[in-house]
C-alpha cells in the first residue's frame, strides 16, 4: 500500500511541475538582462556598407600537363587589400541613388606596382525613380541577378564577363561582387506580382579577353556593354511556387527562361530554373568571339571539331535545399548545359591538344571563354553546398562547396571558416583544391590547391 | 545568411488589452492574449536583440519590422529589415506564410527559406511574440497557478496547454501561462514535434504602445543551446500603412527605412 501511494505521489509530482520548478527557469535569466535600459536608443537608418578587406592567397600547382597551359601564372602567392563601399541616398521623396564601388590593390610576384596593381571596380551607379506608386524607372550601372539556384544560374542573363576579383570560388561570393551592367530599368509591382522590363545598349564592341590589363578606373563597359540587349520578366504570387518567367533578346537570338520553388515539408525547398534557346554550342561561341575580338586568326578551325550552326540549347539546374534544427543547410543541384562539352568533346579536346601543342593556346582559349561567360564547361554536373551556422560556438560559420563532372568523376572542393570576432571584424579562411585524372576536366587544370586567409574591418 | 535567423524573430511584440470575463474558455484565454500582442492594424516597430552567451552580452542586432495582418489566414506577414551592426545592413526577410525569402543588397539575390527555419535558432522567437495561436491551436486548461514573471514577482495565471490543431503551426504544442484579468502572456514553453523543448519566453517590462498596454520585451531562453538567451526590445512602435504588394521577394529591395 505504501509503496503504492509513493508510485502515485510520484507520478503526480512527475506530471503536474510544480511553480517552484516554473520559477526555476528564471534562474538562465542574465543578471544584466535586468539592468539593461529598458527602452533602446532610437537607431538611425543605416543605408549602406563599408568595410576594408585584406586576403592573402597561397596556391599550388600540377605539372606535367595533359594539355599544356601556354602562359601559367608564375606566382604561388598573392594578397589583395580592397576597400568595399555599398549606400544609397534618397534624394527626394520619389528619388534615390544606389551606389556600389570595391577599389584592390594586389601584390604578387609579376604584377606591377601600382600599375597592374591597382583596379578600381564600379559595380553599380544608378537613379531610382517612382513616378508613380510601385511603379519605378532606373537608370545606371545596375547589377541585375535572376535565378534561384545557387551554383549555376542559366536565367542570369546579365551574368556573362562581370567577374572580378574574389576571395571565394563559392558561387554565391561571384555574385555578390560582380560588374552591373549599364542599363534602363522600368518595373511594376502590384499586389501579386510584378512585371520588369531591361534594355541595355551596346556601347562598345567587345573588348578581348587576353591582353594588357585595362585602366585601373576604366569601367569595363566593354565587358558589360558589348551587345544591345533587352529583358523581360515576369513574377506571379501563385499556388506557392513563385513562378518567374523570363524572356530575354541579344544579337538576333532569344532565351526562354523559367524558375519555380516550393516547400516540401517543413525542412525542404525544391527549385527548378531553366533557360532555353538556339545559339551554337560553347566551342563554336568561344571560337568565334575569339576570331571576332582578334585572339584567335580567322582561318584557325573550330577545336575539337563541332558543328557551328545553331540548335535549340536547353540550361537546367534542379535542386533542393534541406534545413535542420541544428542549423545546418543543405543544397544538392544537378546542372546540365547541353551547350557544354560532351564526353566526345573532353576526348577529342585532350587528343588534340596531346597531338598537336601548337593547338593549346585555342583550346585553353575555350575554357577561358566560358570562365568569362560563367558558363559550364561539361553537360553534367552536380553541385553541393553545406552551411553550418554557429559551428561548435556562437558565430563560427562552417561551409563546403563542391562541383563534380558526372561524365568524368572530376571536381572541386571549397571548405570555408568565418568567424565574427566582433561587430566590426571578421576573419575567414577558405581551403580547396581540384581532383581527378590528368585527362579529366578538373584534373586537368593547372592549379590543384589554395588557402585564402582573410580579414574585414568594417567601417 | 546567419543574421536571417535573427531577421525572422522580427515581428512585434504586442501587448495584451484587457479582457475581462469571469470564466473565460481557455480558447478566449488565448485569444485574448493574441489581442494583447497584435494592435489591429499595420504597423512598424524597431526591435533590439541581444544574444547573452554564457549570461555575457554578445551580439547585438537592430531591426526594424513591417506588420500586416493577411486577412485570409490571420496571421501577421512581416519584413524586416537590418540596420545594426554594419556587416548585415540592408539585409531584408520576407514572411508570408510559407513563403519566406532572405534578401541580401550584396548579391541583389533573394533565396527561398523553408517553414523549418523558423525554428532555427532565434527564428522561432519571432513566432514566440507574433503568432495568433488562437487560430492555429487548441487551448485546455491545466489548472490555475501563481507564477513568477521575469521580474520575480508573482503573477496569478491560467496555465494553458496548445496543441497544434492546423498545418501553420509552428509548434507541436506550447504550455503557456497567462495573468488572470488582464489576460498578459507571462511565459510561454516552446515543443517540436518530438516533445523536445525549445525555447521558453518571458514577456516583459509592459509599457503603453500603439494604443494599448504592451510587453515591450521578451526574454527568450534557448533550451537547446544551454548558454544562449536572448532578449527582443520594442521601440518606436507606431502604425503605418503597409501595402499588399510588399509582401513579395520582388519588392524586398525596395523597401525604403527612413
Amino acid at each position: 500500500m505504501r509503496a503504492g501511494a509513493a508510485l502515485c505521489l510520484a507520478m503526480l509530482a512527475a506530471s503536474v511541475p510544480s511553480a517552484a520548478q516554473e520559477n526555476g527557469d528564471l534562474d538562465r535569466i542574465p543578471t544584466a538582462v535586468g539592468n539593461a535600459d529598458a527602452t533602446p536608443a532610437p537607431q538611425s537608418a543605416a543605408h549602406g556598407k563599408y568595410y576594408v578587406e585584406d586576403a592573402f592567397a597561397l596556391s599550388s600547382s600540377r605539372g606535367n600537363l595533359a594539355v599544356p597551359i601556354p602562359s601559367p601564372s608564375s606566382s604561388h602567392w598573392a594578397n589583395r587589400t580592397s576597400i568595399d563601399a555599398y549606400d544609397q541616398w534618397t534624394l527626394n521623396k520619389d528619388l534615390s541613388f544606389t551606389f556600389s564601388d570595391r577599389f584592390n590593390l594586389t601584390e604578387a610576384k609579376g604584377i606591377g606596382f601600382p600599375v597592374e596593381a591597382a583596379r578600381n571596380d564600379l559595380r553599380e551607379a544608378y537613379f531610382t525613380w517612382e513616378p508613380a506608386t510601385q511603379n519605378f524607372v532606373e537608370v545606371g550601372r545596375i547589377n541585375l541577378k535572376s535565378g534561384i539556384a545557387l551554383g549555376f544560374n542559366p536565367t542570369d542573363f546579365f551574368k556573362t564577363r562581370t567577374a572580378v576579383s574574389q576571395a571565394s570560388a563559392d558561387p554565391s561570393s561571384l555574385r555578390e561582387d560582380r560588374l552591373g551592367t549599364l542599363m534602363l530599368r522600368a518595373q511594376t509591382i502590384w499586389d501579386s506580382g510584378s512585371a520588369t522590363f531591361v534594355y541595355a545598349p551596346k556601347l562598345h564592341t567587345p573588348r578581348p579577353l587576353v591582353g594588357a590589363a585595362p585602366n585601373w578606373i576604366d569601367p569595363a563597359f566593354d565587358q558589360t556593354n558589348s551587345a544591345d540587349r533587352f529583358l523581360f520578366t515576369l513574377n506571379l504570387d501563385v499556388g506557392d511556387l513563385s513562378p518567374q518567367a523570363l524572356v530575354y533578346h541579344e544579337g538576333g537570338r532569344t532565351k526562354l527562361g523559367f524558375n519555380l520553388s516550393h516547400p516540401v515539408g517543413q525542412s525542404v525547398i525544391a527549385y527548378a530554373e531553366w533557360a532555353g534557346g538556339n545559339e551554337p554550342d560553347l566551342i563554336a561561341q568561344a571560337v568565334a568571339f575569339g576570331k571576332a575580338t582578334g585572339t584567335l586568326p580567322a582561318f584557325v578551325p573550330v577545336l575539337p571539331p563541332t558543328s557551328t550552326s545553331r540548335a535549340f540549347q536547353n540550361d537546367l539546374a534542379v535542386g533542393a535545399s534541406w534545413s535542420s534544427i541544428e542549423k545546418v543547410t543543405l543544397n544538392l543541384e544537378y546542372h546540365f548545359h547541353q551547350a557544354g562539352f560532351s564526353g566526345e568533346d573532353w576526348r577529342n579536346w585532350f587528343d588534340i591538344g596531346a597531338a598537336n601543342p601548337a593547338s593549346a593556346s585555342e583550346l585553353w582559349y575555350i575554357r577561358g571563354y566560358a570562365s568569362a561567360e560563367q558558363q559550364p564547361m561539361s553537360r553534367h554536373q552536380v553541385f553541393l553546398r553545406a552551411d553550418w551556422q554557429d559551428a561548435f560556438v556562437t558565430d563560427l560559420d562552417l561551409s563546403c562547396i563542391s562541383f563534380v563532372n558526372l561524365t568524368d568523376g572530376s571536381g572541386m572542393a571549397q571548405f570555408a571558416a568565418g568567424y565574427n570576432i566582433s561587430d566590426a571584424w571578421s576573419i575567414g579562411a577558405y581551403v580547396g583544391g581540384t581532383f581527378g585524372g590528368k585527362r579529366s576536366e578538373w584534373g586537368s587544370l593547372s592549379g590543384s590547391g589554395s588557402a585564402i586567409f582573410q580579414v574585414v574591418r568594417y567601417l | 545568411m546567419n543574421r536571417l535567423f535573427l531577421g525572422l524573430m522580427a515581428a512585434t511584440l504586442l501587448v495584451p488589452a484587457s479582457f475581462a470575463q469571469s470564466r473565460p474558455s481557455p480558447q478566449d484565454i488565448v485569444a485574448a492574449a493574441d489581442k494583447v500582442r497584435n494592435p489591429g492594424q499595420p504597423f512598424r516597430v524597431t526591435n533590439t536583440l541581444v544574444e547573452y552567451i554564457a549570461n555575457k552580452p554578445r551580439d547585438r542586432v537592430v531591426l526594424v519590422v513591417f506588420a500586416k495582418e493577411n486577412m485570409q489566414t490571420h496571421q501577421f506577414n512581416n519584413i524586416v529589415r537590418y540596420t545594426d551592426p554594419p556587416r548585415d545592413v540592408g539585409k531584408m526577410v520576407l514572411m508570408n506564410g510559407s513563403n519566406m525569402w532572405f534578401y541580401d543588397p550584396s548579391s541583389k539575390v533573394s533565396v527561398r527559406i523553408s517553414p523549418q527555419q523558423r525554428l532555427m535558432g532565434q527564428a522561432s522567437d519571432g513566432d514566440v511574440v507574433t503568432a495568433n495561436l488562437a487560430k492555429d491551436y487548441t487551448a485546455k486548461l491545466d489548472g490555475e497557478e501563481t507564477i513568477q514573471d521575469a521580474d520575480r514577482k508573482d503573477r496569478s495565471c491560467w496555465h494553458l496547454d496548445l496543441a497544434a490543431a492546423s498545418a501553420d503551426a509552428v509548434y507541436s504544442r506550447i504550455e503557456y501561462w497567462v495573468e488572470k484579468g488582464t489576460n498578459y502572456a507571462v511565459k510561454g514553453k516552446y515543443y517540436s514535434d518530438s516533445g523536445r523543448l525549445l525555447k521558453i519566453a518571458y514577456f516583459h517590462k509592459f509599457v503603453e504602445q500603439l494604443g494599448g498596454v504592451r510587453p515591450s520585451e521578451t526574454i527568450i531562453i534557448d533550451a537547446v543551446d544551454k548558454n544562449l538567451v536572448t532578449t527582443m526590445s520594442n521601440s518606436d512602435m507606431r502604425a503605418q500603412e503597409v501595402p499588399d504588394a510588399w509582401f513579395q521577394r520582388e519588392y524586398l529591395p525596395r523597401v525604403k527605412v527612413d
